[in-house]
C-alpha cells in the first residue's frame, strides 16, 4: 500500500480511537516483538514495529505525526531504553511505554524518573494492553490542562503566591485529580509544543486556551528546576523564587508555576507508586537499624531514631504540643507512623531523609523506610531538610518523615514541630496523602485520604483541615508499605496527624497516637515527637505498635499524623492504642510545634527501628516524649509487646518503635490529656 | 476415533507441560492469540524463539569463557534470554535464568557455570517436548475441522 494510501487508511480508523491507534514498537528480542505486535493487532491497534532504537527514533524525527504511542522495552543493546524514552519524550512529546522482564523497583522507579507513562512487565498481557490508550488521551488532555493552568495562575496571581499556588495545587493534585482528569503526573517535565501542531490538536479541542508557546522542559531545564526547588526547600518553593534561582531567560513565572504544579502531582505519584510498592514488612525487616537516625540528628535529640538509642536523644521538647495533648496528634497517621518508622528502620533511609527533608523522597519506595525515617527526623527538628527530589528511595520517606522536611515547607518543615514549626509532618502528611485511612477514624476523615492503615499520609489530613490543602499524598498503601508515611509526609499534607485533634486525643489506642493531637500541629507536632528520648525508645515502639493504633485510630480521630506514624510502625495494627497514647503525648508535643504535620509520624519511625524489641519491655510508658508526660507509664497495658510481635518483622526497630508508640501512646490514652510537657 | 484419540493425546501432553512445570499461562495466551488469520502463530513463535535461543546460548557459553568476571555482560546476556522465554511461556526455562542472574549478582563465576548448565538442558528438554507437541498437533489438524479421513 502506498504511503499516503495507507496513511488514509490509517486515518480512517483513527476516528474509532483507540481503535487504529498508532502504536511504535521496540524490541530487540524478535520472539517479543513478534509477540507483542500480535497482541497490539488483537487490540485493533495499528502496529509498526522495528528491533533498533536508532530506527525507531529516525522514524519519529521524520514524522511526529505518524505515531500516537511509543513501546520499547528497556534492555536493548544498541541504545539504553530510559535513553531512548528521554529523547522521545523531549523531542516529540509521545507517551512511551517500557516493557522489561525486570520488575525491580529501582528499574520501575528509574522508568517513571525518565518520563515513561507506563512500565509494564514482560510477558505483556492483552488485558494491559487494552488500556495503553488512555496514556495517549491523557496526555492530550494534559496539554489542554496546561494550557489552561497557566492561564489560572496567571489570574490568580496574587501577593500570597504560595497559598494560591499550594491551593491551586490542591485542587489539582488532590489525589482524584478533580476537574482534571488527566492530569498527566509522570509526564511531569513535558509540555508540548503547541503551535498548531496537527497532532496536538487533531483530538482534542483546545480552544479555549489561548496559544501559549509551551516551554519545552527539556532534561537540563528540569534539573534546573528541581535543584532550585530543592534548595528552597518543597514546601517554600514558590515559582517566583525559583524562577529567580533558575536564572533561565524567556522562563515565565506561569511556566514554572505550571511545572511545579506537575511536579508536585508527580512526586505525589511516586510516593503513592512506592508505598504500594513498598511492603511495610519489606520496609520494616529490609532495613535494619534503619534508623539511624543520622538524618535526625538535626532533630533534637532525636537519634532516637537511630536503632539504637537514639531515643534518648529524643527531646521531646516539641513534641507533642503540649497543648495538644491530644493523641491525636500522634495518631495522625498511625498508619503513617508505621510507616516512617519502618522507613526509619530502614535505617540510613531516615537519616538521610530527616536531612534532606526531601519531600519529594517520599516517593520513592524503596526507601520507605528511609523515609519515614527521615520523615521523623525531619520532624524532629530538622528545619532543613532539603527536599530532594526522589533522591534516595530510604531518603524520601525520611525526609518526609523527619519532619524536617516535613515541618516546613514541606517535609523537613514539618517535623519543626519538634522545633515548634508546626507545620511539620502536615506538609508531609498532607502530601503524602497516605491514606492514613483506616486509622484516621480518629482523625478525622481528611486523613483517611492517605488511609493510613497503611498508609501513613492521610491521616495527617485529618487533622488539619489545612493539611487538606496541602496535597495530601496518598499514602493509602502505607500500612503495607511502611511508605506511607513518607507519602504522607512528603505531601504536606498537612498531615493532620499532628493536627489531630487533640482533642481526640484519649490515648485512646487509636487516635491517641497522634496525630490527631496535633491538629494543628499537625504533623508536624508529630515528628518532633518523635524526638523521644532514648528510653523511649520502647515507648516508640509503641507508636509501633500502630497495630494497636490502627484500630484505635480509627476511633479516634487520630489525626491522620498519627496514622502516618502507626502506619510506619509496621503497620502496628494493634499497637495503636498503647502506643498511640504515647504517641500521643509525643504528638502533643509536636502539636506544640503546631507541626500538624505528620510529625508523629516521623518520630516514630525513628523509634522502632531500634526498639522494636525493646518495644515489649518498655510497654510501659517511657513514651518519651519528653519523657515525662508523655505517655504514661501505663504504656504497659500498651500493646508495645503486642506490637512488637505485630511489628514482627524484622528486626525493623521500627516495628517496634511503632510498637513503642503506639504503647505509648495507649498508655498515654489514660492520660489523654497530657500536660504540657514542660520541655516542650 | 483416531482423531479424537490424537486430540486427547495433545491435550494430555499439554496438560504434563503445564504440570511438570514446562509452560505457564503465557504460553495459553499465545494459543489465543491463535486464530484464521494467524494459523500457526503458536508454532511460529516457539521456532522463532529457539532459533534466536540457540544463538543467545552461544553467545552466553561464549562469554563465560572469555569474560568471565564480566558478570554485567553475562547478567544482560541471560536477561534477553529470560525476556524471550517469559514471552512464549517457558517457565523453568525463565525461573533457572533468574538462578543465573542471582549468581551474577553474587558474582559467583561457579554458580553462574552451574545454573548455565542447568539453562542449557532445560532449553533442550522443552525443545523437544514442544517439537512433539506440535507434530502432534498437526497430525490433528486444525481444531475447526475434525478431520477424521486424515491418518
Amino acid at each position: 500500500m502506498r504511503p499516503d494510501e495507507r496513511k488514509g487508511v490509517v486515518a480512517a480508523r483513527r476516528d474509532q480511537f483507540p481503535v487504529g491507534m498508532r502504536v511504535l514498537a521496540v524490541d530487540d528480542d524478535p520472539v517479543c516483538l513478534k509477540v507483542l505486535e500480535t497482541l497490539l493487532l488483537r487490540c485493533q491497534y495499528h502496529v509498526s514495529t522495528t528491533n533498533q532504537a536508532a530506527i525507531a527514533l529516525k522514524m519519529l524525527r521524520e514524522n511526529r505525526d505518524m505515531f500516537d504511542l511509543v513501546i520499547s522495552d528497556v534492555h536493548m543493546p544498541d541504545m539504553d531504553g530510559f535513553k531512548l524514552l528521554e529523547l522521545v519524550g523531549l523531542e516529540m512529546d509521545l507517551p512511551v511505554i517500557m516493557l522489561s522482564v525486570n520488575g525491580e523497583t529501582k528499574t520501575v522507579m528509574k522508568g517513571i524518573t525518565h518520563g515513561a507513562c507506563d512500565y509494564l512487565l514482560k510477558p505483556v498481557r492483552i488485558e494491559e494492553l487494552r488500556n495503553i490508550w488512555q496514556h495517549v488521551v491523557r496526555r492530550k488532555f494534559s496539554t489542554r490542562d496546561r494550557a489552561n493552568l497557566d492561564i489560572y495562575e496567571e489570574c490568580n496571581k496574587p501577593s500570597n503566591a504560595d497559598s494560591d499556588h499550594a491551593h491551586g495545587h490542591v485542587t489539582c493534585g488532590s489525589p482524584d485529580q478533580s476537574g482534571r482528569p488527566s492530569k498527566k503526573r509522570k509526564e511531569y517535565y513535558s509540555e508540548e509544543e503547541d503551535e498548531g501542531e496537527e497532532d496536538n490538536t487533531q483530538e482534542t479541542d483546545d480552544p479555549s486556551a489561548p496559544k501559549k508557546p509551551r516551554v519545552v522542559w527539556s532534561v537540563e531545564l528540569h534539573r534546573k528546576f528541581v535543584a532550585a526547588v530543592n534548595q528552597l526547600g518543597i514546601d517554600k518553593a514558590v515559582p517566583k523564587r525559583i524562577l529567580e534561582l533558575m536564572n533561565v531567560e524567556k522562563l515565565t513565572r506561569e511556566n514554572v508555576a505550571s511545572h511545579l504544579q506537575k511536579y508536585r502531582l508527580y512526586l505525589k505519584r511516586l510516593s503513592a507508586v512506592a508505598s504500594q510498592q513498598v511492603s511495610i514488612v519489606a520496609a520494616l525487616g529490609g532495613r535494619d537499624p534503619f534508623l539511624h537516625m543520622g538524618a535526625f540528628e538535626g532533630l533534637q535529640g532525636y537519634q532516637a531514631f537511630t536503632s539504637s538509642t537514639s531515643l534518648s536523644s529524643f527531646t521531646p521538647h516539641g513534641l507533642i504540643n503540649s497543648p495538644r495533648n491530644n493523641p491525636a496528634a500522634f495518631g495522625t497517621q498511625r498508619v503513617s507512623a508505621s510507616k516512617s518508622i519502618q522507613t526509619v528502620t530502614g535505617g540510613h533511609a531516615l537519616n538521610h531523609s530527616i536531612c534532606d527533608a526531601n519531600k519529594y523522597h517520599l516517593s520513592s519506595p524503596g526507601n520507605q523506610q528511609g523515609n519515614l525515617g527521615q520523615g521523623m527526623a525531619t520532624s524532629l527538628g530538622q528545619t532543613q531538610m532539603q527536599p530532594k527530589w526522589i533522591q534516595e528511595e530510604t531518603d524520601d520517606l525520611s525526609t518526609i518523615f523527619s519532619g524536617n522536611g516535613l515541618a516546613n515547607s514541606g517535609m523537613s518543615a514539618t517535623l519543626q514541630g519538634v522545633t515548634s514549626s508546626p507545620l511539620l509532618p502536615q506538609e508531609l502528611v498532607e502530601c503524602t496523602q497516605v491514606k492514613v485511612g483506616s486509622q484516621p477514624s480518629v482523625l478525622t476523615p481528611s486523613v483517611s485520604s492517605g488511609h493510613l492503615e497503611g498508609t501513613v499520609g492521610v491521616s495527617s489530613s485529618l487533622l488539619d483541615p489545612r493539611v487538606s490543602q496541602q496535597t495530601t499524598i496518598p499514602l493509602s498503601e502505607f500500612s503495607a508499605s511502611g511508605l506511607p508515611i513518607h507519602g504522607l509526609f512528603n505531601n504536606s499534607c498537612a498531615t493532620k496527624l499532628g493536627a489531630t485533634s487533640s482533642a481526640s486525643t484519649p490515648v485512646h489506642p487509636s487516635d491517641d497516637l497522634l496525630v490527631a493531637r496535633d491538629t494543628k500541629a499537625g504533623a508536624s507536632s508529630f515528628g518532633s515527637t518523635m524526638l523521644l528520648p532514648p528510653d523511649t525508645e520502647q515507648k516508640y515502639l509503641n507508636f509501633g505498635g500502630g497495630n494497636s493504633f490502627k484500630h484505635k485510630f480509627d476511633e479516634r480521630t487520630a489525626d491522620s499524623l498519627f496514622d502516618l506514624k502507626f502506619v510506619w510502625s509496621s503497620g502496628l495494627s494493634s499497637q495503636s492504642a498503647s502506643n498511640i497514647g504515647a504517641h500521643h503525648s509525643i504528638s502533643q508535643r509536636w502539636n506544640n510545634s503546631s507541626s500538624n504535620n505528620s510529625n508523629i509520624g516521623a518520630r516514630m519511625i525513628g523509634q522502632p527501628s531500634s526498639s522494636a524489641s525493646t518495644v515489649a519491655p518498655h510497654a510501659k510508658s517511657d513514651f518519651l516524649i519528653s519523657g515525662d508526660m508523655l505517655v504514661p507509664k501505663n504504656a504497659s497495658d500498651l500493646s508495645v509487646p503486642k506490637l512488637q510481635s505485630e511489628l514482627s518483622s524484622s528486626s525493623c526497630s521500627f516495628d517496634g518503635l511503632l510498637n513503642s508508640i503506639i504503647k505509648v501512646v495507649r498508655s498515654y490514652h489514660p492520660l489523654v490529656s497530657l500536660p504540657q510537657h514542660p520541655s516542650l | 476415533m483416531e482423531y479424537s484419540n490424537l486430540r486427547r493425546q495433545t491435550i494430555f501432553m499439554k496438560k504434563n507441560l503445564f504440570d511438570q512445570g514446562f509452560l505457564d499461562e503465557q504460553f495459553n495466551q499465545l494459543e489465543e492469540l491463535q486464530d484464521e488469520s494467524s494459523p500457526n502463530f503458536v508454532e511460529e513463535v516457539v521456532d522463532l524463539f529457539f532459533k534466536d535461543s540457540s544463538r543467545l546460548l552461544t553467545n552466553i557459553e561464549q562469554a563465560i569463557d572469555k569474560y568471565p568476571q564480566d558478570f554485567y555482560r553475562l547478567d544482560s546476556l541471560v536477561h534477553q534470554f529470560k525476556g524471550s522465554g517469559s514471552s512464549i511461556g517457558a517457565l523453568r526455562v525463565k525461573n533457572e535464568c533468574s538462578v543465573f542472574k542471582a549468581h551474577c549478582n553474587d558474582r559467583s563465576l561457579e554458580g553462574c557455570r552451574r545454573s548455565f548448565q542447568k539453562i542449557k538442558r532445560e532449553h533442550a528438554t522443552l525443545k523437544q517436548k514442544l517439537e512433539s507437541y506440535f507434530q502432534l498437533l498437526r497430525q490433528v489438524g486444525p481444531r475447526e475441522h475434525a478431520v477424521s479421513s486424515r491418518k
